[in-house]
């Protein structure tokens, strides 16, 4: 019998699918209506049915360690379809956020972001972090000010703080980060066939892909997510330029900040900023919009999108504020910014932030081994 | 009687457009030998004056035999209804005046030789008259089960005395062996109490049921309305009237022995879906091999059923059954788990909704698959092995506890299983019947009717054992009159289904006890108050008439005389059809009546023109032809339609009579036969064709070509086709050429 595998259904897993927004999961009666309206599948094995039963049956090693899962951009047609209301694609958005709370270091982390139970406990460290440093140097109580009584943030919080704080929860997620691709890596080879072609060429054609958005277009019914998400991540990019210049400015020019407006270094800043805010409404509205035929999304969801929310509105707030010069809004402003910028950075791999990573190495390995699909648009 | 005729023609629905009445009138008064006065016309027949005109004659002139040519006879049966007449109707609507063109000589003709026809029948009929006697009411329930107690219940909540029989000590047959029952009303969620507790009670408690358990039927004799049946019971027998049976005998699970591959009898752990009920009953799940408590149970779905080598057939409930079950296992440990294999889940109807209930719950895990074997997991715990699974894969599930999902064997399986091989043992001889009775173990019979055609129930091929039901139309009817099938014993069917169904049984048995006591025939033709008129002193004792009986009517003396028990009978004429002497007949349908209107048909000398006789079912094929009129579907204009009550009482010489006048052809329209029968007389059509087969012999030596006689099989639905149909032989016989009888 050495062709029959044995399959150990895992109860808890099914459980903690369901609880991670996957309530849906068990109506589905595999029917396959799912896969055949997906466009963003390979034709051969297609996803979600198989993921579907596999989720049914509480088989954890066949999702997390699958590259498909990832490939899913959650377009919803699927879920618009499905005619016993399973809801493939929420439950896929379920089985990534198991996945990835699987694969990342340290563990604990990954249970506590994924809780909303845990939520207070972790904007508490940053916020903490922040008063016991204003507090120590004694800007909570008297902030000084710069020429002509303007408001410097960086009188606010040194950037020297600001900087060891970020580098070292940058240096520990990207650290984490990399722990969790390898181990998921690994992973995902354990089952699937051999790897083949050229690593440099998958990854360079994934990337090509990804600044295109080229998958978001296949999509039917949450055709707007493609401008959206292009403002948000785009959005991202400029802010990661902004951050590049500022210290190159300021450790390599010995310029420090604040920055006239029409600096190039602002107005990239300002405008990504500016498109972080206006993607991430898209974001909302259009779930909204679809919530009836693609479901509204889950904690995991939710937390992630309010705290881009936050940290793009904070980020313009502060701005505007200081410029207004009104100290009682700009500070306490500024203060939230930095808060949910380190809980952005700092929980990266356990968010669904770390969806940019490991969606990232599921298109690089699935290039490897051949399950690639054409980039033509299909349609219903 | 002294008859005095009134032969009445309308002229209303184009009928008056479409023909010549004056000419009609004329050429119909000399072929059928009557005074043209007594032919009158009436614009519209069916309006209040044109039936005061019919009413005027009777009361007048003492008009009582009346011939109304009209529309078809099976519409406005309510206004052409005159008491004391008799009232025949001929239709020149439906197969003349809507099908053919308008004033042409062939649709004079073909009008004027119905009318003829039509004349001709009232001249041969005679005014039928009930046969009453004293009967019993009663109505025997055979089975205690949730069908019988139901049927039971129904029959004396509507007033009838009710004996209910029960084969065991105790009521409730095996809803009593349930722990719970699935849920039968919305939303479908939780499990219920099992109904039969409330029904034994009800039963118990009512004043019209008397019960007999630890019973059985040892001897059936007599008919509807006066059966006697002889009951075994407290170790002697007695004998008890009754008018009508429900046979609700139930089922028995498949034998889980013949399923080793499934590794029953082989792992203490593997148990029947019967075994499982009793497991739960007792607490929590204690598996058998070591009293561990159960926490991986794994359903086998059709295990046996569904299968050509068990059961062929779907069994109904299982799958409701394993679903509740599983609910059993969850609801008694909350860290357990239900793995369910199925090849389709089957719940029909709002149980979709305990199934998606059931489906919900994260702890049953169910995926399509064959499942190819159990093996040994050790530890007392199996593997169950599954191929074609929506896992995309061969799969091995280990299971602390594996439960088979048997299907349903009906009660009549065996016995007719021991009757059907002892009939093909006695045709090949003594020695054979003697071995066969000898090597083979006796069954347990139901019914032990002493019927001249068996015991039991007659088997239908392809039912596998089930009651024959007449299934696809009249689901209660069995092959013997005024027993009636109920529950699993006809099909495979749930609690539910079982009570709903035992209500339309006991209605059947009311209506029988009822319609016996007036002298009126059951189902189908269940307002005829005419009975077969036997001549017996021209009897050969030829037993085609006991034998080819569809409803074992007809029992034999020492002799081989038969003797009619005319409840059991149903009018079909099967026996008027088999009978070489021609000696049986009706008050208003004999031999010699379809003969003479046969006779009475005008055959032109012209070669060119043929004619032809259609004998139609009245049941099926007629109406089909009257679908077709009203939709003016046109066919050949030759063909003259004489309705029968059923092809099986179409007696050869009909078709002697119609070939030696010079006829050029012989069509009979009759019900599908075989497996999926729609004959109102079950064999009626299938007899018809078996006779006809045997009359193209006789005509192949007589120079007549076989194929002037055919035989087409027409469903009710088909009057679209059978134009095509009626053309297609009319065709036939033009390339056959003319009867070289015409004109002798």
């Amino acid at each position: 019998m050495a062709e029959q595998n044995v399959v150990t259904p895992d109860l808890n897993f099914i459980k903690e699918i369901i609880n991670a927004g996957g309530e849906s999961l068990k109506k589905c009666f595999q029917c396959a209506t799912c896969s055949v309206v997906c466009n963003v599948t390979p034709d051969s094995k297609p996803f979600p049915r198989k993921e579907m039963i596999h989720a049914q049956w509480g088989l954890k090693d066949r999702l997390v360690n699958n590259p498909d899962i990832w490939l899913c951009h959650q377009c919803s047609d699927c879920t618009a379809y499905c005619p016993r209301g399973a809801k493939p694609g929420e439950v896929l958005g379920a089985v990534r956020k198991l996945s990835l709370q699987h694969y990342s270091v340290p563990v604990f982390l990954a249970k506590a972001v994924g809780s909303s139970k845990a939520l207070l406990l972790l904007l508490a460290i940053p916020t903490v972090i922040f008063l016991l440093i204003t507090a120590s140097i004694g800007t909570l109580s008297s902030i000084p000010r710069g020429e002509d009584g303007a408001i410097v943030y960086s009188k606010f919080i040194p950037v020297p703080y600001i900087d060891a704080i970020f580098i070292t929860v940058a240096t520990l997620a990207a650290l984490s980060f990399v722990l969790g691709i390898l181990k998921y890596w690994k992973g995902m080879s354990s089952g699937m066939s051999k790897v083949q072609g050229s690593l440099v060429n998958s990854i360079l054609s994934t990337i090509i892909e990804i600044l295109l958005h080229k998958r978001f277009k296949k999509c039917d019914l949450t055709k707007g997510r493609q401008t959206s998400h292009l403002l948000v991540f785009y959005g991202f990019v400029g802010l990661a330029i902004t951050t590049t210049l500022a210290i190159w400015y300021l450790y390599g020019l010995k310029w420090e900040s604040p920055y006239p407006l029409t600096d190039p270094l602002k107005i990239i800043g300002n405008l990504s900023a500016l498109g972080l805010i206006i993607g991430i409404t898209l974001v909302i509205l259009n779930r909204f919009k679809n919530k009836e035929k693609a479901g509204l999304g889950s904690y995991f969801d939710w937390l992630f999108i309010t705290v881009i929310y936050i940290i793009a509105a904070t980020g313009i707030l502060a701005e505007m504020t200081r410029l207004a010069n009104i100290p009682l809004l700009a500070y306490p402003i500024y203060f939230v910014h930095l808060v949910f910028v380190f809980f952005l950075f700092a929980y990266a791999p356990f968010s669904k932030m770390a969806h940019m990573v490991y969606r990232t190495t599921a298109m690089v390995y699935a290039k490897q081994v051949g399950r690639e699909i054409e980039t033509d648009v299909k349609t219903v | 009687m002294d008859k005095k005729y009134g032969v009445y023609i309308c002229k209303g629905c184009s009928i008056g457009e479409s023909l010549d009445i004056e000419k009609l009138t004329k050429e119909a008064a000399k072929g059928a030998k009557i005074q043209a006065e007594l032919i009158k016309k009436h614009p519209v027949l069916c309006s209040p004056e044109g039936v005061d005109f019919i009413k005027k004659d009777i009361e007048g002139e003492g008009v009582n035999t009346i011939v109304i040519a009209a529309c078809s006879p099976r519409v406005k049966y309510d206004v052409f209804d005159f008491p004391n007449c008799i009232v025949e109707r001929t239709n020149i609507r439906e197969l003349v005046a809507w099908t053919q063109p308008p004033n042409t000589e062939d649709t004079q003709l073909l009008a004027e030789d119905y009318v003829k026809m039509g004349i001709v029948k009232a001249q041969k009929g005679d005014m039928p008259e009930p046969n009453i006697e004293e009967t019993d009411k009663t109505i025997l329930v055979i089975g205690g089960g949730i069908s019988g107690m139901s049927a039971a219940l129904e029959s004396a909540n509507a007033g009838y005395q009710v004996i209910l029989l029960e084969k065991t000590p105790e009521l409730g047959g095996w809803g009593a062996k349930l722990y719970k029952q699935s849920p039968g009303e919305y939303p479908y969620e939780k499990l219920e109490e099992p109904m039969v507790f409330s029904k034994i009670k009800e039963v118990q408690s009512h004043p019209n049921i008397k019960v007999f358990t630890s019973s059985e039927i040892e001897k059936t004799e007599g008919q509807p309305g006066l059966f006697d049946v002889t009951i075994k019971r407290n170790g002697g027998t007695e004998t008890i009237r009754v008018g009508a049976m429900v046979l609700a005998a139930g089922w028995k699970p498949y034998d889980a022995t013949k399923l080793e591959y499934l590794g029953y009898g082989q792992f203490q752990n593997v148990i029947t879906n019967v075994q499982m009920e009793e497991l739960a009953s007792k607490g929590k799940i204690i598996r058998p091999s070591d009293g561990k408590e159960a926490k991986k149970v794994a359903f086998i779905q059709c295990a046996g059923s569904r299968d050509p080598n068990h059961l062929p057939y779907c069994s109904s409930f299982c799958c409701m059954t394993s679903l509740k079950q599983a609910v059993y296992v969850r609801e008694k440990n909350q860290d357990s788990m239900a793995y369910m294999f199925y090849k389709d889940i089957r719940t029909p109807g709002q149980y979709e909704l305990f199934y998606k209930n059931v489906q919900n719950d994260p702890g049953v895990l169910l995926t399509k698959g064959d499942v190819t074997g159990v093996s040994d997991a050790g530890d007392g715990n199996l593997y169950v092995e599954v191929e074609n699974t929506l896992l995309g894969e061969k799969i091995r599930v280990e299971a602390d506890l594996v439960v088979l999902a048997t299907g349903v064997v009906p009660a009549t399986a065996e016995p007719q299983k021991y009757l059907d091989g002892l009939a093909a043992a006695v045709s090949k001889g003594d020695d054979a019947k003697k071995a066969y009775i000898e090597s083979t173990p006796k069954p347990e019979f139901i019914l032990n009717l002493t019927y001249r055609q068996g015991p039991e129930l007659p088997s239908l091929e392809g039912a596998y054992g089930f009651a024959d039901s007449n299934f696809i139309c009249f689901q209660y009817e069995t092959r013997r009159t005024g027993v009636y099938a109920a529950g699993c014993i006809r099909q495979p069917m749930d609690m539910n289904s079982s009570a709903e169904d035992a209500a339309g049984a006991a209605l059947k048995a009311i209506q029988c006890v009822e319609h016996i006591a007036k002298g009126i025939a059951v189902h189908p033709r269940a307002w005829d108050v005419t009975f077969p008129d036997v001549f017996l002193q021209r009897c050969t004792a030829c037993k085609r008439c006991t034998e080819e009986c569809p409803f074992g009517a007809i029992d034999e003396d020492e002799k081989g005389i038969p003797y009619y028990k005319t409840n059991r009978c149903r009018r079909c004429g099967t026996c008027m059809g088999a009978c070489p002497e021609r000696i049986v007949s009706f008050k208003d349908y004999h031999v010699d009546m379809i003969g003479s209107m046969i006779k009475s048909v005008y055959v032109p000398d012209e070669e060119d023109k043929l004619r032809i006789i259609a004998l139609a079912c009245e049941n099926d094929a007629y109406p089909a032809l009257d679908t077709g009129g009203f939709n003016r579907r046109s066919y050949d204009s030759s063909i003259r339609f004489i309705p029968v009550r059923c092809l099986g009482s179409t007696n050869l010489v009909w078709v002697a009579d119609a070939l030696s006048r010079g006829i050029d052809g012989v069509l009979l329209l009759g019900c599908k036969y075989g497996e999926d029968y729609q004959c109102h007389f079950v064999k009626g059509s299938e007899l018809a064709n078996y006779r006809f087969g045997k009359v193209q012999e006789t005509l192949d030596r007589l120079q007549l070509e076989s194929d002037r006689v055919q035989m087409i099989q027409v469903a009710i639905s088909e009057y679209d086709k059978l134009p095509d149909m009626i053309n297609e032989f009319v065709e036939k016989i033009k390339a056959v050429g003319p009867n070289p009888y015409k004109g002798f």
